[in-house]
């Protein structure tokens, strides 16, 4: 109860986590490492909502949940919220956050840098960023889905990185 | 005088109950709280018959019987919480202090990353605080 980290260690322990399902655990299969990272997500996002939805009165339909995990959910996790929230009104929401905070901490690897250079260079060195980028990326999505079960809600969750910094997941409710 | 408190799962799964008297009655205690759910159910299915709070988490009194009153409280997470008290003069302000108090005390037994969701909850630090929130609800009520 109030006890406290540093932020580092945080994004210190998950870049290690996906480093060693990747390249230590599960280095023949990406995807079982991926499936994996994320029903870790999906345990933390459950315990969370437990957590943040505290004092709160009951949602009364998917919006409202969708609402809250983009706005208090999403400022209690990442100290900001989704900037942009769009629906199909038919189970399928994107979330866009122009800024993943976890993104962000990462550093570009250098040994991009030492590719084929017959190739365009700076496709390559961004598709391989990206790539390595994208593994991150299951903690969130299970985190995400872990909270949404949680409030009854069972779905899929996706992500996708348009750039960089940015990211966008999609959630589709099942059922 | 709090004579039992439950814990109850999205499925109506018990996932911790703790009697408090030194009588014999912890199976009628159960009774009572499993016979609390249907009116829990019934409540939350049919809010516009149960009066104007109707997303609130609190419940308030279930159903008094004869020795008991059985108080109800569910989270967003459709987990309930019921109290049942042999008090008859039960101020509401304690109830739900009480509530708040055992939810942040759930909470916290729930994030251990040691428990399986949805199985019963065995730790001790959760029976220690939930008999000191016990404790305190008897004092101030008497005050």
């Amino acid at each position: 109860m109030g006890r406290e980290v540093s932020e580092s260690c945080i994004d210190s322990l998950l870049m290690e986590m996906v480093s060693s399902y990747c390249n230590r655990f599960d280095a023949k299969k990406p995807e079982l490492a991926g499936r994996r990272i994320e029903a870790i997500g999906y345990q933390v996002g459950h315990q969370l909502a437990e957590r943040y939805t505290m004092e709160r009165p009951w949602f009364s339909d998917h919006l409202e949940a969708i609402k809250f995990i983009c706005k208090d959910f999403w400022s209690d996790v990442f100290k900001k919220q989704i900037d942009n929230l769009k629906t199909n009104h038919r189970g399928t929401f994107v979330l866009q956050d122009s800024r993943f905070r976890w993104l962000a901490q990462m550093p570009v690897d250098p040994s991009i840098e030492n590719v084929d250079l017959s190739q365009d260079p700076s496709a390559l060195a961004e598709n391989k960023a990206t790539q390595a980028m994208s593994m991150h990326l299951y903690f969130p999505c299970g985190i995400i889905r872990g909270a949404l079960s949680n409030l009854g809600i069972p779905c899929a969750v996706s992500a996708d990185i348009s750039d960089l910094l940015a990211c966008s997941f999609v959630v589709r409710i099942k059922g | 005088m709090i004579a039992c408190v439950a814990v109850i799962g999205h499925q109506n799964n018990p996932l911790y109950i703790q009697s408090f008297t030194e009588a014999d009655d912890a199976l009628k205690l159960h009774h009572i709280v499993h016979c609390s759910l249907d009116v829990v159910e019934e409540r939350v299915n049919n809010p516009k018959k149960s009066g104007p709070t109707l997303n609130e988490t609190f419940l308030g009194l279930l159903y008094p019987t004869e020795n008991y009153k059985v108080y109800g409280y569910l989270t967003n997470t459709k987990v309930k919480f019921i109290l049942v008290t042999t008090d008859l003069d039960v101020r509401d302000a304690d109830v739900r202090n009480f509530f708040r108090r055992f939810h942040a005390a759930y909470v916290d037994a729930v994030s251990n990353p040691f428990h399986v969701p949805g199985k019963k909850i065995t730790s001790k630090t959760f029976a220690e605080r939930v008999s000191n929130i016990v404790k305190s609800f008897g004092l101030s009520s008497a005050g």
